[in-house]
């Protein structure tokens, strides 16, 4: 409300101002530029083609999604006003949104949708979220503002896909003109923001949208967002005023940060959890006594400890609470007497020798490797660790051509379900289909009884089925261990007081729908 | 085969020595050396280093590597950790004791290697000049263009991130000052009169060059060594602090700094003790230097 009083004076103060400039022949000026700094660089401006959830939090201001999640992860119509499901789970009716804008001009209709997702689910386009649309079997315009989809089986967390920031929509003609890779770097969608330039390592600037379909917003004229990797750096540029808003911010900084009367500082929880996925395709890996020995040999309170500055708390399960049909189990208590026990049980009494990679360079991966790496020397298994580049985190685990010979053994990683969904949580990491380089299934692992519940659960659209196929399929999981669960972190981030409007959601991802500036 | 009368150092300063009576080398450069408190105090700090690093397995409190106290992360300095606790819970101090090892060894070998390598082919340079002699200087042109830790990386990256590659790293880009050095000398002393006096009499090539050449280079090789070494240790810091050279949880100097990053702001001694640990050791070995340089030096000892 405060806003909206303050926006004309503010757009009368900016005309002014822009007069002025105008008569002094000035080429370009913003007005009001938010910057944002995040922990990543985005690797495409596509949302179809990255995995990354930054770089989504980044295009979501470009795209928009037939459906799109609230703050608290429950589902919200965008683009689409209304929809019906058949019987029988296949056939889904559409009704959009009209009177939306592209960012060239054209208009939002059926034809976007069919453009947009006909080229999602065409494999020759080789798009990362490939798997996140391949149930679906034909779209049709069944008139200008009306779609029906129709899937190939009943697939139930369907809506669930459509609102993930992945599914935005684009304009036919932009696609038309760029082409499937282009996309990649002239996004056109129907977001509040327009693209402006992307210098890869430097930063995204975005600019408001005159034609944005929601009276009165966005409430800033520019916004920028910069890929800071050093979390020192993101703390200091939140410090000195160069960044209004920074996620994820270095735990070790929380309490100074707090101290800073010009900033707020936000903890929430989040969906994000943390593993060390075992190859088990390889020795001693395939042996499940090592499993979890491993599993016992961690101190995850410590851990929270150490790397994550007391901001997480040891994993309950496979899926993180707050994501839903999570089932909650305990953790594996510390017993390293234990871990000890069962490697001799396996047929190594001294430990053995492997590697841990991480998927991730940041201080807080560097020190949870080097932790893992102290704990498991505990219990004589010695362990070279190594920090993967994002270069080699591709080539050498995401897109391992053969599981047979890839080279991944212990892999530190994490994941949110950006569905909010248990299946988002599981079938990217823990079923066949999603061995790379598929998908993210480091661990190799392939569970008969996993696959078919989580492939029972997409069908089904009774709930207490659905909750009780997932919690089979978990609970097989935790007897199996191609996991060492570690901690589920909280997300903590923080923004200028200037700043309103910009948080971070459960996942990870970030939402700015109603970012605004006081003065 | 004669005793040598080749060294420089005795020939020259024999004759400003001639009222005071004779004396030798080695009790002329102490002599010298003695007079100078910064490069004794530079050569005390030294070997007390080094005494450190040989005993630290003995000496360090706890086991750098393997004690951890996750209940005193990155506690300041007190009775039970001198130097503190760092981010992973583990002793500074220990940890500082058992990197001294890495980083004078890396340091010692590294310029060990360039200095041996350097010094045959500056002598050979110098010696017979002509092709050789251009092949040599211009390699070593090429490597002088690079700065040293660029090479370094470079070396490193071609070679792979290890505590061994850095050593060899680090040791090609000492060549090419040492063949340079060697070469100058050399070509000075090759038109002494007791050069040719030693080839008139005779002498082959090898004779002269290793007994009557390389002899004259030595105080300036022994200066240049000391120097060297600092800027060596300071290298293979660099390298591992940027990932390329000791992994964890190796207790290397460079390494620690990098690991310190992230708490630096709230636990500035986790950053402090290994940089003051590079400090005073690189300026140790630096004044070292200056004072083996003023104390081998005829010409200073003139004035």
């Amino acid at each position: 409300m405060k806003h909206a009083i303050s926006l004309p004076r503010r757009r009368a103060l900016a005309a002014g101002v822009l007069t002025a400039f105008a008569l002094m022949a000035q080429p370009s000026f913003a007005a009001v530029d938010v910057v944002l700094a995040i922990g990543g660089q985005p690797d495409a401006l596509d949302p179809y083609n990255t995995n990354t959830t930054l770089t989504q939090a980044l295009l979501k201001n470009f795209y928009q999604g037939l459906y799109g999640f609230d703050k608290d992860l429950n589902i919200v119509p965008v683009l689409a006003e209304s929809h019906t499901v058949s019987k029988d789970g296949l056939t889904y009716d559409f009704k959009l949104r009209q009177g939306v804008k592209f960012h060239d001009g054209t208009p939002f209709n059926a034809e976007a949708v069919k453009a947009t997702l006909e080229r999602a689910v065409n494999p020759e386009n080789k798009l990362a979220r490939h798997n996140q649309f391949n149930r679906i079997a034909k779209v049709d315009a069944t008139g200008p503002f009306a779609v029906r989809i129709t899937l190939k089986e009943p697939f139930a967390p369907f809506i669930n896909s459509l609102a993930h920031p992945s599914a935005g929509m684009i304009s036919a003609a932009a696609l038309k003109k760029y082409g499937n890779k282009d996309i990649g770097f002239n996004p056109v969608g129907t977001g509040p923001f327009v693209f402006v330039e992307w210098k890869q390592t430097d930063f995204v600037k975005m600019k408001k949208f005159d034609g944005y379909w929601r009276k009165g917003y966005p409430k800033v004229d520019t916004v920028t967002w910069k890929p800071v990797l050093e979390n020192n750096t993101r703390a200091a540029m939140l410090q000195t005023g160069e960044a209004d808003f920074a996620t994820p911010l270095p735990y070790e900084q929380a309490g100074e940060l707090q101290k800073n009367p010009k900033l707020t500082v936000v903890t929430a929880p989040s969906i994000i959890t943390r593993y060390v996925s075992f190859n088990m395709l390889q020795k001693p890996f395939d042996d499940l006594r090592v499993r979890q020995a491993i599993n016992y040999a961690i101190n995850k309170e410590a851990l929270a400890k150490v790397a994550f500055s007391g901001f997480a708390f040891p994993a309950q399960g496979v899926v993180p609470q707050g994501v839903r049909y999570a089932h909650k189990m305990d953790p594996h208590p510390y017993d390293p007497k234990k871990a000890r026990e069962l490697l001799k049980e396996a047929g190594y009494p001294n430990g053995f020798e492997s590697v841990l990679w991480s998927a991730y360079t940041t201080t807080t991966a560097q020190k949870t490797i080097q932790f893992l790496q102290q704990q498991f020397s505990q219990v004589g298994i010695k362990v070279t660790v190594q920090a993967l580049e994002p270069g080699q985190r591709t080539e050498w685990v995401q897109t391992a051509p053969d599981p047979k010979t890839a080279k991944v053994r212990m892999y530190y990683a994490g994941w949110s379900a950006s569905t909010g969904e248990a299946d988002w949580a599981l079938r990217p990491l823990l079923s066949t289909e999603a061995w790379p380089p598929k998908l993210n299934n480091t661990a190799y692992y392939s569970s008969k009884v996993v696959d078919d519940a989580i492939a029972g659960a997409l069908r089904s659209v009774d709930e207490k089925e659905k909750t009780e196929l997932y919690r089979k399929a978990q609970e097989q999981i935790m007897k199996d261990l191609p996991w060492a669960p570690l901690v589920t972190e909280q997300s903590i981030y923080a923004t200028s007081k200037r700043l309103s409007g910009v948080y971070v959601m459960p996942d990870g991802n970030v939402n700015m729908d109603e970012i605004a500036v006081s003065k | 085969m004669t005793s040598t009368p080749g060294d420089p150092t005795v020939t020259v300063s024999a004759a400003a020595a001639a009222a005071t009576g004779v004396r030798t080398p080695w009790s002329e450069f102490w002599r010298k050396f003695r007079k100078q408190p910064v490069a004794m105090g530079a050569l005390a700090f030294v070997a007390l280093l080094v005494l450190l690093a040989v005993f630290a397995p003995w000496i360090a409190p706890y086991d750098a590597e393997n004690f951890f106290d996750y209940d005193r992360l990155n506690t300041p300095p007190s009775a039970a950790h001198w130097f503190g606790v760092d981010p992973l819970g583990r002793d500074i101090l220990s940890r500082i004791l058992m990197g001294s090892r890495i980083s004078l060894a890396a340091g010692f070998f590294s310029v060990a290697l360039g200095g041996l390598v350097g010094t045959t082919l500056g002598l050979l340079a110098g010696y017979y000049e002509g092709w050789w002699d251009r092949i040599v200087m211009r390699i070593s042109d090429v490597l002088f263009a690079f700065p040293g830790i660029l090479l370094a990386l470079g070396v490193v990256a071609i070679l792979g991130s290890s505590m061994v590659n850095v050593v060899v790293a680090v040791s090609v880009f000492s060549v090419p000052a040492f063949a340079r050095l060697v070469r100058g000398q050399t070509l000075a002393l090759k038109h002494m009169t007791y050069v040719e006096a030693v080839r008139s009499i005779g002498a082959s090539n090898w004779t002269i060059v290793v007994r009557h050449i390389l002899p004259g280079t030595i105080s300036s090789i022994v200066v240049y060594f000391t120097m060297r070494l600092g800027t060596s240790i300071i290298t293979a810091a660099s390298l591992s602090f940027l990932g390329m050279g000791a992994q964890p949880p190796m207790p290397e100097w460079g390494a620690m700094l990098n690991e310190a990053r992230a708490d630096m702001v709230n636990a500035p001694h986790v950053a402090l003790f290994p940089s003051l640990a590079i400090f005073f050791t690189v300026l140790a070995f630096n004044l070292l230097g200056d004072g083996l340089r003023d104390a081998l030096d005829p010409k200073i000892d003139r004035q």
